[in-house]
C-alpha cells in the first residue's frame, strides 16, 4: 500500500513539458522518428483495414487474394448497422448513462479523496486498505450482488442502474486522495482561519484546486462507461434501454460473418469516443498518467 | 464526506463481494435458495481439468502481454527523445484504448481469420504458411497476447513517459560530460529512475491480465468454435459458470480462488520490488 | 375453428372496452391498457414477429406488445438473470434444451387452462414437438411456433461444374459420402460438404438414421457410445477423412452456413430455418436447392421447435395467456410462413411457407421429412450436455483419438451430467 503511494506522486507529472535539452540531436531525430512511424504504423494498421473494409461488400471481404481498397466502394455495411441497431437510441442510453456515472463519482470521489487525504477519523487505515483491496478484486465478481441490489432498488432495465454501480469507485476515490494529498496545505489553513468550516473549504478552494485532475478522472470514467459490455448485459436486456456496445455485440450474433456490417458497426460506436479523445486527449493523458489503472 | 462513498462501496461491492464469498460454500440452484456444502465447491475444483487449463492459459497471456512492458519502455524513450509529433505519436499509440473492446474483438478477428484474414495472406506474400490463429488452440492465447499488448500499450506508454519526464535533465548532462553514451545512459540513469513506473505498469498489468475475459468472448465467443475449450481464461471459466451454466457456487469458487491468486502475484512483486526498484 | 375462436375473443374484448365493463368474464381486466414484452433472438424473424404483435394487438386493442432482441449468444445468460431479478420479458422464445429449470424453478406460465378454455386443438401440432417440452408436470407451458426438420442443402452450380448428377430422392449414405467426394477440389477452394460438430442439424441425424439413439430410452444413460450411435458419427468422421470437408478449424473462423453461402461448400445439412437467409442472398439463391436426408438403416431426422412461453412474474399473466395462444396459433402461422422466415408448426401454414420462397421448389422435403422425424434428444440439464460436444468430439472429427474412444468419454460426461439433480 505504502509503495502504491511512493509511485503514484512521481508519475502525477504528466501533462508537464519534457525539457527541451532531453531530446535526441538533430542529427539522431530521423533515427527516432523511423522507429516511431514504423511502430505507429503497426497499431494503426488494424483500423486503416477496418475502415477499408466497411466500404466493400461481403463477397469481395471473402474473396482470396484479398484487395487493398474497395473495387466499388458502397456504403451497404452500413445501411446493415443502421437497419439493425437502433443508433440513436442507444447512443442516447450510453450517452445518458455516461453523464450521470461521470457526475456521481467525480462528486463522490472527490468527497471521499478529500477524507481520505485531510481528516482524521477512526478506522481510516483500514477503510483505505479495504478500498485499495477492491481494485484487485475482477469487476465480474461484484456483479451477481450489485444485480440483487438493483433488483431490489426496482432499477433494473432502466438507466440509472447502469450507471449507479460505476458511480462509487475505489479507483476514483485513490485519485482523488492521491491528488489531494499532494495539495499544499495553506490554502486551506488561510480559508479555515478566516472560519470557513470543513465542506465549504472542500467546496470553494480544494475542488477548484483540483480541477485538473477532475477532468482527468471524468474522462477516464467517461471510457470505461462507454466501453462497458458485461454489466448492461446483465441489467438492461431490452432493446430500448441498452446502450451502444450491447447493440454492437448482439449484432455479431446476428451477422457472425458479414465483416463489412461488423466493421462499420465498430466504427460508426467507436467514433464518439475517438472524437471526445482527440479534443480532450491532454485530460486523457494526465488522468492515465496518475492512475494508470485499465479498468 | 465520506459517507456516500461508503455507503456506496459497502451495498455495491463489499456486499456482493461477501456474498460471493458465502455462496462458494454454496450449492445454488438457478431458482431458489441454496444450500450449504462446504467445500464442495473448492474440492471439485482443484480436480476439474478445465480449471488447470483455465489458469495454465492465464498464466500463458500474462506473461506474453509483459512482453508489452520492454515494448512501451522503448517507445517511450523514443518518444521523449523526439523532437517533433509527440503528442501525435501518444495519439496514435493510444487510439486502441478508447476503442471499444466489442469493436476490437471484430476487427481482430477478421484480420486473423485462417482463410481470409489479411495477416495470413501478408504472410502468404513472403513465402510462410499461415495458421488458423483464432481457432486451433494452440495458437489462440498468441493471439490474444497481441491484441492485449495492442490495447494495453498506449496506457503503459503515457505512465512511462510521465515517468521519464521526472527524470531531472541534469542527470543526463552531468553523464554525458562524464562521456556517456546514450544507450550507456539509457542503462544507468533511464532505467533506475524508471522503475518505479515500471513496477507501477508491472503491477497493473498483471492484475488485468490475470482478469482478461472479453477478448475470449469477442474473438472465439460467438461461434461454435472448437478452439474455445483450450483457451478459456480462468474469468470466462467463471463467466461460464455463474452466467451461461448458472452454477453461481461453483463459479463463486472460481472468483475467489482467482482473488487469492491476484493477491499472491501482488505479494510477490511488492517482496521483489526490494531488489530492484529504486525510490530515491 | 381457430380463426373463430379468435375473432370471438376480439369481439367480446372490443365490447368490454367500449362498455368499459370492468366486470367482464373474459380472463381478467380486458378493459386496461396492458403492455407485455415478447423476448426473442435476433434474426430473420423479427419483422415477422412484429407483425404478430401488431395483427394481436388489432384484435386486442388493450394490450399492445413490445418485441425485445436478444443476441443469441446471449440470450441464455440475460434471460436466467431476468427471470431471477423479474425482469424477463413477459412472453419469450423458449428451446426444449433449455426448458426444463425454467419449468422446475417454477418460472414460466401454465397455460393449460387457457388451453382447455379457448378449446386449442392440439393435434394441430406436431406432436414430437410438443412431446419435447412435456415436463411430466401435467402442465402445458407453451406451445410451438414453428417445427424444424432437416434435410440437405446444395449449390447446383458446384455439382453442375463438377459434372456431378443432383442428390437423388432415395439417395443412401454411400451415395452422400461419393458425391461430396467427387465434388470436393482442393484447387478451385470447393469442399463437397460441411461437416462440422453439429448435434441438430447434423450427427444425431445420423445416429438415428444408423439405428442408435443418443440417451436411453427411460433417460438415465448415454447411449452416444452404443455401436450404431458411433456409426452415426462415423458418417462425419468419413467426410473429414476423405478431405471432403473444411477442417473443423476452419469451420470454427468461418461458420458452415457461410461457407455454404460463399459457394465454398457443394452441401450443408441442416434445418429449414436457413431458408429465408439463403433466399435473400442474391448472390447464391439461384444456385441453390435442397434433398431430403440420405438414408442410413433407416430414414431419420431429429425435429424441434421454437415454443412461446410466458413468464410466472409477470404482471398481466392472463394478457400473456391470450397472447402466447395467438402467437402459436392459426393466424400468426400465416404471419410467420407469408414471411418465409420460418416453417410454422400451426398445421395448415406449409403451403404458403413454400410460396413465400417460389423458386425454392422443393421445400417440400422439409415437410415430407416430419413423417420420419425423432424429437431431439433434451433429456436432464441437456443445454450442459450437449454444450460439451466439442470438448469429446473433436479429437473424432480430427481423427486423432477413434470414435469408439471419443464417443466412450463423452457418454460417461453425460451420464455425470444427467445424474445430477
Amino acid at each position: 500500500m505504502t509503495e502504491i503511494e511512493l509511485a503514484t506522486p512521481r508519475v502525477l507529472t504528466a501533462g508537464r513539458r519534457s525539457p527541451r535539452g532531453r531530446s535526441a540531436s538533430s542529427r539522431g531525430q530521423w533515427r527516432i522518428h523511423v522507429l516511431l512511424i514504423v511502430a505507429a504504423t503497426l497499431m494503426v494498421v488494424p483500423f486503416v483495414w477496418q475502415i477499408l473494409t466497411a466500404f466493400k461488400t461481403s463477397n469481395e471481404v471473402a474473396s482470396l487474394p484479398p484487395t487493398l481498397f474497395p473495387a466499388t466502394p458502397t456504403l451497404v455495411g452500413f445501411d446493415t448497422f443502421f437497419a439493425s441497431v437502433p443508433f440513436w437510441a442507444q447512443f442516447a442510453v450510453s450517452a445518458t448513462s455516461l453523464v450521470l456515472r461521470v457526475a456521481g463519482q467525480v462528486l463522490v470521489a472527490a468527497l471521499a479523496g478529500y477524507a481520505f487525504a485531510r481528516l482524521r477519523f477512526p478506522g481510516r487505515k483500514v477503510i483505505f486498505a479495504l478500498f485499495l483491496l477492491m481494485l484487485m478484486v475482477p469487476s465480474q465478481l461484484f456483479v451477481l450482488g450489485q444485480f440483487d441490489i438493483m433488483k431490489e432498488l426496482g432499477l433494473l432495465n432502466t438507466v440509472p442502474a447502469l450507471a449507479i454501480p460505476g458511480i462509487f469507485s475505489a479507483f476514483g476515490t485513490f485519485l482523488m486522495r492521491q491528488a489531494f494529498i499532494t495539495m499544499p496545505k495553506e490554502y486551506e489553513e488561510a480559508a479555515q482561519l478566516d472560519g470557513a468550516g470543513t465542506l465549504r473549504v472542500f467546496w470553494r478552494v480544494m475542488l477548484p484546486m483540483a480541477r485538473p485532475m477532475l477532468a482527468a478522472l471524468a474522462v477516464l470514467t467517461s471510457l470505461y462507461s462507454w466501453n462497458d459490455l458485461l454489466w448492461p448485459l446483465i441489467v438492461s436486456p431490452a432493446g430500448d434501454n441498452r446502450p451502444l456496445t450491447v447493440g454492437l455485440a448482439s449484432m455479431q450474433g446476428q451477422f457472425g460473418t458479414d465483416y463489412p456490417a461488423l466493421m462499420a458497426g465498430a466504427l460508426i460506436c467507436t467514433l464518439p469516443l475517438v472524437i471526445v479523445f482527440i479534443v480532450l486527449q491532454r485530460q486523457f493523458f494526465a488522468g492515465i498518467a496518475s492512475s494508470g489503472l485499465k479498468g | 464526506m465520506i459517507a456516500p462513498a461508503l455507503v456506496g462501496l459497502a451495498a455495491l461491492y463489499l456486499w456482493p463481494f461477501l456474498s460471493t464469498f458465502v455462496k462458494s460454500f454454496m450449492k445454488v440452484p438457478v431458482f431458489g435458495a441454496g444450500t450449504f456444502t462446504g467445500v464442495d465447491n473448492y474440492t471439485k475444483l482443484l480436480s476439474d481439468e478445465d480449471f488447470w487449463r483455465a489458469l495454465g492459459n492465464s498464466a500463458r497471456y500474462t506473461l506474453l502481454v509483459l512482453l508489452g512492458i520492454p515494448i512501451a519502455i522503448v517507445l517511450a524513450a523514443l518518444i521523449e527523445q523526439a523532437a517533433k509529433g509527440r503528442t501525435l505519436y501518444r495519439v496514435l499509440f493510444f487510439l486502441p484504448v478508447v476503442t471499444l473492446p466489442v469493436a476490437v474483438g471484430m476487427v481482430w478477428r477478421f484480420i486473423l481469420n485462417g482463410d481470409f484474414g489479411i495477416l495470413n495472406y501478408l504472410l502468404s506474400l513472403v513465402g510462410i504458411p499461415g495458421e488458423y490463429w483464432v481457432a486451433d488452440d494452440r495458437f489462440t492465447i498468441y493471439a490474444f497476447a497481441v491484441v492485449g499488448i495492442w490495447m494495453g500499450l498506449g496506457v503503459n506508454l503515457i505512465i512511462l513517459g510521465a515517468g521519464l519526464q521526472s527524470i531531472p535533465v541534469e542527470l543526463y548532462e552531468a553523464s554525458a560530460v562524464d562521456g556517456a553514451g546514450r544507450i550507456r545512459q539509457f542503462f544507468s540513469i533511464t532505467l533506475p529512475l524508471l522503475s518505479p513506473s515500471i513496477f507501477f505498469v508491472t503491477v497493473l498489468t498483471i492484475i488485468s491480465a490475470l482478469q482478461m475475459f472479453d477478448l475470449v468472448f469477442v474473438m472465439l465467443g460467438s461461434v461454435n468454435n472448437t478452439a474455445i475449450d483450450g483457451s478459456k481464461t480462468i474469468v470466462y471459466l467463471f463467466y461460464e459458470a455463474a452466467f451461461v451454466q448458472f452454477k453461481q457456487g461453483y463459479g463463486a469458487a472460481i472468483a475467489i480462488v482467482l482473488l487469492v491468486i491476484i493477491m499472491i502475484a501482488t505479494a510477490i512483486q511488492f517482496r521483489l520490488q526490494r531488489r530492484w526498484v529504486n525510490y530515491d | 375453428m381457430h380463426k373463430r375462436l379468435l375473432n370471438t375473443a376480439a369481439v367480446v374484448a372490443a365490447a368490454v372496452l367500449l362498455t368499459a365493463c370492468s366486470s367482464g368474464n373474459t380472463g381478467g381486466d380486458s378493459n386496461e391498457k396492458v403492455a407485455i414484452t415478447y423476448g426473442v433472438w435476433a434474426g430473420t424473424q423479427t419483422p415477422a414477429m412484429k407483425e404478430i404483435a401488431a395483427a394481436f394487438t388489432k384484435e386486442h386493442p388493450n394490450i399492445t406488445v413490445k418485441v425485445e432482441e436478444r443476441p443469441w449468444p446471449e440470450y441464455w445468460s440475460t434471460l436466467q438473470t431476468g427471470a431471477a431479478g423479474g425482469t424477463a420479458p413477459d412472453a419469450f422464445w423458449m428451446l426444449a434444451q433449455n426448458i426444463r429449470p425454467y419449468a422446475s424453478g417454477g418460472q414460466l406460465l401454465n397455460i393449460s387452462d387457457e388451453i382447455k378454455k379457448e378449446k386449442v386443438d392440439l393435434s394441430k401440432y406436431p406432436k414430437a414437438v410438443l412431446d419435447l417440452y412435456d415436463q411430466g408436470d401435467g402442465k402445458t407451458y407453451g406451445l410451438p411456433k414453428d417445427v424444424d426438420t432437416n434435410a440437405v442443402w446444395f449449390n447446383k452450380a458446384i455439382f453442375d461444374k463438377a459434372g456431378v448428377a443432383y442428390p437423388a430422392a432415395d439417395w443412401t449414405w454411400d451415395d452422400f459420402r461419393q458425391t461430396a467426394k467427387k465434388l470436393t477440389d482442393p484447387a478451385a477452394g470447393v469442399w463437397g460438404v460441411a461437416a462440422p460438430i453439429d448435434y441438430q442439424g447434423g450427427y444425431y441425424n445420423t445416429i438415428f438414421q444408423a439405428g442408435g439413439q443418443v440417451i436411453s430410452a427411460d433417460g438415465k444413460t448415454a447411449e452416444i457410445d452404443s455401436p450404431e450411435a458411433q456409426k452415426g458419427i462415423e458418417f462425419w468422421t468419413n467426410l473429414h477423412a476423405d478431405k471432403s470437408s473444411p477442417t473443423l478449424k476452419q469451420l470454427s473462423d468461418t461458420e458452415a452456413e457461410t461457407m455454404f453461402e460463399q459457394g465454398k461448400v457443394a452441401m450443408y445439412m441442416s434445418g429449414a430455418y436457413w431458408a429465408l437467409k439463403l433466399y435473400e442472398n442474391k448472390a447464391i439463391a439461384g444456385n441453390v436447392d435442397v434433398a431430403p436426408l440420405p438414408i442410413g438403416e433407416k430414414r431419420a431426422t431429429v425435429t424441434s421447435g421454437i415454443v412461446n412461453v410466458g413468464y410466472a412474474g409477470t404482471k398481466h399473466p392472463d394478457a400473456v395467456k391470450k397472447f402466447l395462444l395467438f402467437a402459436s396459433g392459426k393466424e400468426a402461422a400465416e404471419i410467420q410462413a407469408r414471411s418465409g422466415a420460418v416453417l410454422p408448426a400451426y398445421e395448415g401454414g406449409e403451403k404458403t411457407w413454400m410460396a413465400a420462397m417460389p423458386e425454392f421448389k422443393n421445400l417440400q422435403v422439409f415437410i415430407d421429412a416430419k413423417e420420419y422425424s425423432v424429437p431431439l434428444p433434451v433429456q436432464g440439464n441437456a443445454a450442459e450436455w450437449q454444450g460439451d460436444q466439442t470438448k469429446y468430439l473433436t479429437a473424432a472429427w480430427e481423427g486423432t483419438t477413434s470414435v469408439a474412444d471419443a464417443t466412450k468419454q463423452y457418454a460417461d460426461a453425460i451420464d455425470k451430467v444427467l445424474a445430477e439433480k
